[in-house]
């Protein structure tokens, strides 16, 4: 499987409602087309460095994920529909990925959280905090 | 026979300000293969923007003192961030 990563660009005046549904729609999209997804990273309002769309700022969310190589095309398809997007990138990061691996990797983390579950809070608390930021 | 003189002439004065260039000439090193822990990636600006000029271009690798391979995985990574608003193309439309 390969692995590919997409970058892209929300409309910043949309509600939260409708920002999510755009999150979850391509998240959605790419297991419906045999992929995996191992990264959702939203990166917030962030200010664009030149004017796209007439917008200056945008909601960049980063869409780490592994599939076949025809995958890329039908998100393409979604991405150019969206009237909600601002701009999207998608960039392949290697041929051959192990989907396993990489999910591990992240599940590794959350058992982490898991285990030491009396500092549950703590550490819940401390990553809002980062979020926040 | 005049024009040669004249060409000769400014042959030497261009020969001089190399031998005046040398004398300050400091070795430089490419950035990214003295610190391997440095990856090129379009999404960290941080890094990029540093081998950018004011007006947003690149810059070149006699000045930054990037080696070949990395100036070309450098400029790779200018353009995608580009295309994607991260960095600009030309300064001056936002401000």
């Amino acid at each position: 499987m390969r692995y590919y990563e997409t970058l892209y660009i929300i409309n910043p005046d949309l509600p939260e409602d409708g920002y999510r549904e755009v999150v979850t729609k391509f998240t959605d999209l790419v297991e419906k087309n045999k992929g995996v997804v191992t990264k959702v990273d939203e990166w917030g309002i962030k200010t664009l460095a030149y004017a796209v769309k007439k917008f200056k700022r945008g909601s960049y969310v980063l869409l780490q994920y592994c599939g076949e190589p025809g995958i890329t095309a039908e998100l393409k398809r979604e991405l150019s529909l969206d009237d909600r997007l601002l701009k999207y990138q998608t960039i392949k990061l290697s041929d051959n990925a192990d989907p396993e691996a990489l999910k591990a990797e992240g599940d590794e983390g959350k058992e982490e959280v898991e285990e030491t579950a009396e500092t549950a809070e703590e550490t819940s608390a401390e990553n809002e905090g980062e979020n926040g930021i | 026979m005049a024009y040669n003189r004249t060409y000769n002439r400014s042959g030497d004065s261009n020969r001089n300000k190399g031998k005046f260039k040398k004398t300050y000439h400091r070795r430089k090193v490419c950035k990214f293969c003295a610190d391997t822990s440095l990856n090129i990636d379009y999404k960290d600006i941080k890094i990029i923007r540093y081998f950018t000029t004011e007006r947003g271009k690149i810059t070149p690798s006699r000045i930054s003192g990037n080696c070949a391979k990395h100036q070309r995985m450098l400029a790779i990574a200018i353009n995608r961030a580009r295309n994607i608003a991260l960095l600009p193309f030309t300064t001056s439309i936002i401000k």
